[in-house]
């Protein structure tokens, strides 16, 4: 009985998605919608077909993928630490930071495009920034509401084992304010994928916010959807791998029944360091190519636009009305 | 004199930037071009105030956040409920799609939106809509469903139908959830305001900052932004307010956590 029911919730889990699929390809078939504007499925997939047997996609998403990261490490790298000794030092200080924090918070460095550009150009360096000044705030927030939030009772039991600050901060603070620190990252996370497409819309070459923005501006419609599943996909991965870290950092503080094996196993350590290993190679793997792909989207970007404006000067006026 | 007391501790931070900025600036250490000191951006926005800009766009901005906010507070709650309380299997069928929609981006949507809905107030404000729903109909079914069984338990006990259950228990106790939903909410309402008016619009504050950027003006840019936050602060705080007043029970736990 139990199995049977388990069957149906995992036909309902999925039922929902089949069935959203097959609205979006029989709705442009059947002319309840023009398929115009809303391609069907089939259509998009083939786009995306296209994107990838020409390489394309890899490049925007390994692109996108480094801007996020490299986005959000720079936020942790400030925030972090930032969050540690603002909560754990000096929380009157933190105190007294908040409304300001809170006001900064408030501003999206979208709409200060122009100062970034001023500042750091239409390069990488600008994107990243945009991208990390966003993250920066949920993650110190969270940073600093966890620490503060850590039992007291075990930071004095630590204090009164006399452990060292270091001990302290790695043994103590910081698995307990993890849980609270992941959740921040969750949600900058999603704040970095909002922006990420607004920064690729800087003058960038690459990325799949350049991608949708392109298509759009050329009327690919399908190709634009293309760009927008894949940003789709690219949150989801990076939440749902968030969440799962969220829940195995919570194994300390919820054992709500006996001790079972799953428990046991869970504490065993041998399948976590088996999904860090995992994560360092993903992590390593999206830094290194990331940033080379970067580093070549850029150059070819700057070949193609003088080779355009060469055009421009020979070609008379065909030139820039030439796409390529 | 209490209240500029007040104001003068509770706000020594942001004093303490505004007059770093000032001097920074003055000083020469950065660019004034690249960023005007604070006086001069105030003295923008006075020149704004004066010509009526400034309060015109601020107004239909408003009008157009608080619009979208509602509107998906509106959708979302009712929503929430329903699919952290009795309908756990209709949970299980949307929630995959709800996964999806959360992610999709407003600076992508307006492409989309343009297609279907035009460049109308419509648009701009069902844009809003769509981004404010998804953290709200996420706390409030996560509250419904976190709502303390020992409560839910004592109150079956003694004998509460129904209705009585869901509004005496589980929307009270649910309630602190909620209200994290709509501050978060509210915040990206403001935050993401500019990606609503980049719709072909020709108001707002969000249109404000774009025109300026386009004509690099540097000053009307720092006075429209400053703007923004300030009203993005505001609702957070009338948002916290209402919450003090109305959940009692829960002291500030939720309070820290945004």
């Amino acid at each position: 009985m139990k199995k049977y029911e388990a069957v149906v919730d995992r036909f309902l889990r999925y039922s929902g998605l089949v069935a959203f699929f097959v609205l979006w390809e029989a709705a442009p078939r059947l002319g309840w919608a023009d398929p115009q504007f809303l391609p069907p499925l089939s259509a998009v997939l083939q786009s995306i077909y296209w994107l990838a047997v020409d390489g394309e996609l890899y490049s925007h998403l390994i692109v996108s993928l480094w801007r996020a990261l490299v986005g959000l490490m720079l936020a942790a790298l400030v925030a972090l630490p930032l969050g540690f000794i603002l909560g754990a030092r000096c929380p009157e200080t933190a105190r007294h930071l908040d409304p300001l924090f809170r006001l900064l918070s408030q501003v999206n460095p979208f709409s200060l495009a122009p100062v970034f550009m001023l500042c750091f150009g239409i390069g990488e360096i600008s994107k990243l920034m945009t991208i990390a000044l966003v993250a920066l705030w949920p993650i110190l927030f969270h940073t600093i509401t966890g620490v503060r939030m850590v039992d007291p009772l075990l930071v004095k039991t630590a204090r009164s084992l006399t452990v060292t600050r270091g001990v302290m901060v790695s043994e103590v603070l910081l698995p307990g304010a993890f849980p609270t620190i992941i959740s921040g990252f969750r949600v900058a996370t999603q704040m970095t994928v909002f922006m990420l497409i607004a920064a690729e819309m800087l003058g960038a070459a690459a990325g799949l916010g350049w991608l949708v923005h392109n298509s759009a501006m050329l009327s690919q419609i399908p190709r634009m959807y293309a760009g927008g599943a894949f940003i789709i996909l690219l949150g989801i991965i990076i939440n749902q791998i968030l969440l799962k870290v969220e829940r195995e950092s919570m194994f300390w503080r919820e054992c709500p029944g006996p001790v079972t094996d799953e428990v046991v196993r869970s504490l065993s350590g041998k399948t976590r360091s088996l999904y860090v290993a995992a994560f360092a190679c993903a992590f390593a793997f999206v830094l290194i190519c990331g940033s080379q792909e970067v580093r070549r989207v850029n150059i070819q970007g700057l070949h193609s636009d003088k080779t355009a404006s060469h055009q421009h000067n020979h070609g008379g006026l065909v030139g820039p009305l030439r796409s390529d | 004199m209490r209240i500029l007391r007040k104001l003068l501790t509770e706000k020594t931070a942001i004093l303490a930037f505004v007059l770093l900025w000032e001097v920074v600036t003055r000083l020469g250490l950065v660019n004034q071009i690249f960023i005007p000191p604070f006086s001069k951006v105030v003295a923008a926005m006075w020149f704004l105030i004066q010509n009526g800009y400034l309060v015109k766009h601020t107004l239909i901005s408003l009008e157009r956040a608080l619009g979208g906010f509602l509107l998906a507070a509106v959708i979302a709650i009712p929503l929430g409920l329903l699919m952290g309380g009795w309908f756990r299997r209709i949970q299980l069928v949307l929630n995959p799609l709800f996964e999806i929609a959360a992610q999709a981006n407003p600076f992508i949507l307006f492409h989309i939106v343009i297609l279907f809905l035009g460049i109308g107030e419509l648009a701009k404000v069902s844009i809003i809509a769509w981004i404010c729903i998804w953290p709200i109909l996420f706390n409030t079914a996560a509250g419904v469903r976190n709502v303390d069984s020992v409560l839910l338990r004592a109150a079956q006990s003694f004998g509460l139908n129904r209705r009585q259950l869901f509004f005496k228990v589980i929307l009270p106790a649910s309630a602190p959830a909620i209200f994290t939903g709509l501050r978060v909410s509210a915040g990206y309402s403001f935050f993401l305001l500019i990606a609503a008016e980049m719709m072909g619009s020709s108001s707002g504050l969000g249109w404000l900052i774009l025109y300026s950027q386009e004509n690099y003006n540097i000053q009307w840019i720092f006075a429209g932004a400053t703007m923004i936050a300030i009203l993005g602060l505001t609702m957070d705080t009338i948002l916290q307010i209402i919450e003090r007043r109305t959940v009692v029970w829960e002291n500030g736990a939720t309070d820290a956590l945004r």
